[in-house]
């Protein structure tokens, strides 16, 4: 085997070659999709990188890799070569901010772990010299345990961090799920599907949507989800710091997003057509993921709630297609637990530099 | 003045707003880095549509995503810059009354120089049966001697004119928005849009002249597009006001500084 890597900027450079095709071998999530990543990088302040790992010719790893200036400043990132900011002290994070509970280093099964181990260290030596002498260090976030296995090593950091909600797919039919659920439960998510002031609509490739729309209610429910998070003590949290690395959704980003054919994007609007709640579900083989959730709160308007319906029609999907399992994000693992979802721990590892690729 | 640098100041103010928009604002960013934009290009090869600029309703729609990732205010004021573009228009003695008449602006001018004292009225307040606290201040002002400029449309204006008393009514000063697209010949007159706010007016030279330290203008292919030098949030830049009015922006030949040509 003959690994070696390169590492692309979506925003300037173009989609490596069998980029896409690996994207389908491997079983990808929607948001690796190269133009996702280009209006991503283009809007974050600290964009992602796309690190390709090879064998020989064909693509066989990759990894979506945030390149970080700050965690306060308020600015979007320069633009790539604008001129050489090499010595300005930075950091990667290996992660998907809008996919926080899967780990953003994908293999191909045909790698074995010694395979995964040395493509991940070559990896490390490239990113550094990518980056030059200012990058202090890569910390992989969201990592699974078998990822945790490859990385783990003299010098590297691991810890736990909130885990990610994962529904085992064991029915075959939507109402064996419903019949596991209290009747409380039931008879909730009957009441909000009866209710006929809220008007819900579900489609894949959707260009009815205005996406600022859906911009604006996921950037404010964002906004509220971490504060929450943040107030009951999130295990990310490090030495007390907002460590936030990630940037507001933008909507050309949604925009491209709710047009894929992959994409399920339900939307539920009271009689006057202001939009309630959103939910985007990204489909795939083996693990469909609840991608964005967000609604207004009750003081504003919004239903109470609604999160049951979405979260209904996305196990339906999942039974329905036969997918074996359904994730969900990192957050109100409690509500989910009511609702058939077990967990799957996720770990940060980070890596000074001077054991990077070691 | 103009050709002694003058242009060259309010080009780099504008390339400086630019810059900054694009850093910072998050439409903008997305705007213009995956559509492009023009005078100056950010990225290299993408021009856009109209050269990156966009409709005033589009920013009044998306006014969130024109405040800075830092944050600041989320709505217009559409009575910015009046204390501004007032000495150039009608120069205002001091201890004038400024009477915006204007259902579309609902709060006074912020930034009217400590001379001056200024109130919005209603138009449709004078009309029904309680009459404004604002309408007896004009008449005592007025009674007193005092200096009023009434600032507003033709209609509004004419309406508090109206419901003055006759002996004291054409003591009123008149200064009337124009819209960019309805600029007549004067001889007073504001430029005014209800998003931007009071862009300029009408010079001693009876030329449509911009408050240019604050206000730049360019030519694109959807018509003028106009930008807020010094607002913070929303930031507004390159908006095509009016539905996109078709001219040109020329040194006055005798001020040397930047009057609109429509």
């Amino acid at each position: 085997m003959t690994l070696s890597v390169s590492i692309v900027d979506p925003r300037v450079d173009a989609e490596p070659s069998g980029w896409a095709d690996f994207r389908r071998r491997a079983n990808l999530h929607p948001v690796w999709d190269y133009p996702l990543l280009r209006a991503e990088a283009w809007t974050a302040r600290n964009p992602p990188v796309l690190a390709v790992l090879r064998d020989r010719t064909r693509v066989v790893a990759a990894l979506s890799v945030m390149v970080c200036r700050t965690w306060r400043e308020q600015r979007f990132a320069p633009p790539p070569r604008e001129r050489t900011r090499r010595l300005r002290p930075r950091w990667a994070e290996v992660y998907l901010p809008l996919l926080s509970g899967c780990p953003a280093a994908v293999f191909h099964e045909s790698l074995d772990v010694a395979a995964r181990r040395d493509g991940l260290r070559l990896f490390e030596r490239e990113l550094a010299r990518h980056l030059g002498p200012g990058l202090l260090g890569v910390v992989y976030r969201a990592m699974t345990d078998d990822l945790v296995a490859v990385l783990d090593g003299p010098g590297r950091i691991s810890r736990r961090i909130d885990p990610t909600a994962v529904l085992r797919n064991r029915w075959t039919r939507f109402a064996d799920w419903q019949d596991t659920l209290s009747p409380a439960l039931r008879r909730r998510m009957a009441e909000i599907a009866a209710d006929d002031t809220v008007e819900v609509s579900t489609a894949t490739g959707r260009t009815d949507l205005d996406a600022h729309e859906l911009a604006v209610l996921l950037n404010a429910h964002r906004a509220r989800q971490d504060q929450r998070a943040w107030q009951e003590g999130q295990r990310s949290r490090l030495a007390g710091l907002h460590l936030d690395t990630r940037s507001p959704v933008s909507a050309a980003y949604l925009d491209l997003l709710v047009r894929r054919p992959d994409v399920t994007t339900r939307v539920y609007r009271d009689r006057a057509g202001r939009l309630l709640a959103l939910n985007t579900m990204l489909d795939n083989p083996v693990s469909p993921a609840l991608g964005h959730w967000a609604d207004l709160p009750v003081g504003a308007g919004g239903r109470p709630g609604l999160y049951l319906d979405c979260y209904a029609h996305c196990v339906r999907q999942v039974i329905e297609r036969g997918r074996p399992e359904l994730t969900a994000g990192r957050t109100l693992l409690d509500s989910k637990a009511a609702l058939g979802f077990g967990r799957r721990e996720l770990s940060t590892v980070a890596v000074p530099r001077p054991v990077m690729g070691r | 003045m103009w050709t002694s640098g003058v242009n060259a100041l309010w080009r780099a103010a504008y390339r400086r707003a630019v810059r900054s928009a694009f850093a910072t604002v998050p439409l903008y960013r997305e705007r213009w880095a995956l559509g492009g934009r023009t005078d100056p290009v950010v990225v290299p090869g993408r021009t856009g549509t109209h050269g990156g600029a966009i409709t005033a309703e589009e920013a009044v729609r998306k006014v969130v995503d024109l405040v800075p990732l830092a944050g600041g205010a989320a709505s217009p004021d559409p009575a910015r810059g009046l204390g501004h573009v007032l000495p150039l228009a009608r120069p205002p003695r001091p201890g004038t009354l400024v009477v915006v008449v204007d259902p579309a602006i609902p709060r006074p001018p912020t930034d009217l120089p400590n001379t001056l004292r200024g109130c919005v009225l209603d138009p449709a307040s004078l009309t029904g049966g309680t009459r404004p606290a604002a309408l007896d201040e004009v008449v005592t002002a007025l009674r007193r001697n005092g200096n009023v400029t009434a600032v507003g449309p033709d209609e509004a204006i004419a309406a508090l004119v109206a419901a003055l008393p006759e002996d004291l009514a054409h003591r009123v000063d008149r200064l009337p928005h124009r819209a960019l697209d309805r600029l007549d010949g004067g001889p007073f007159g504001l430029i005014h849009d209800p998003v931007l706010g009071y862009l300029g007016g009408i010079g001693h030279c009876g030329r449509w002249h911009l408050d240019w330290p604050r206000v730049y203008a360019r030519r694109t292919t959807g018509g003028l597009a106009l930008t807020l030098l010094r607002q913070s949030s929303p930031r507004l830049v390159d908006i095509l006001v009016a539905g996109g009015v078709r001219g040109e922006v020329a040194p006055c030949p005798r001020h040397g500084t930047p009057v609109v040509l429509t």
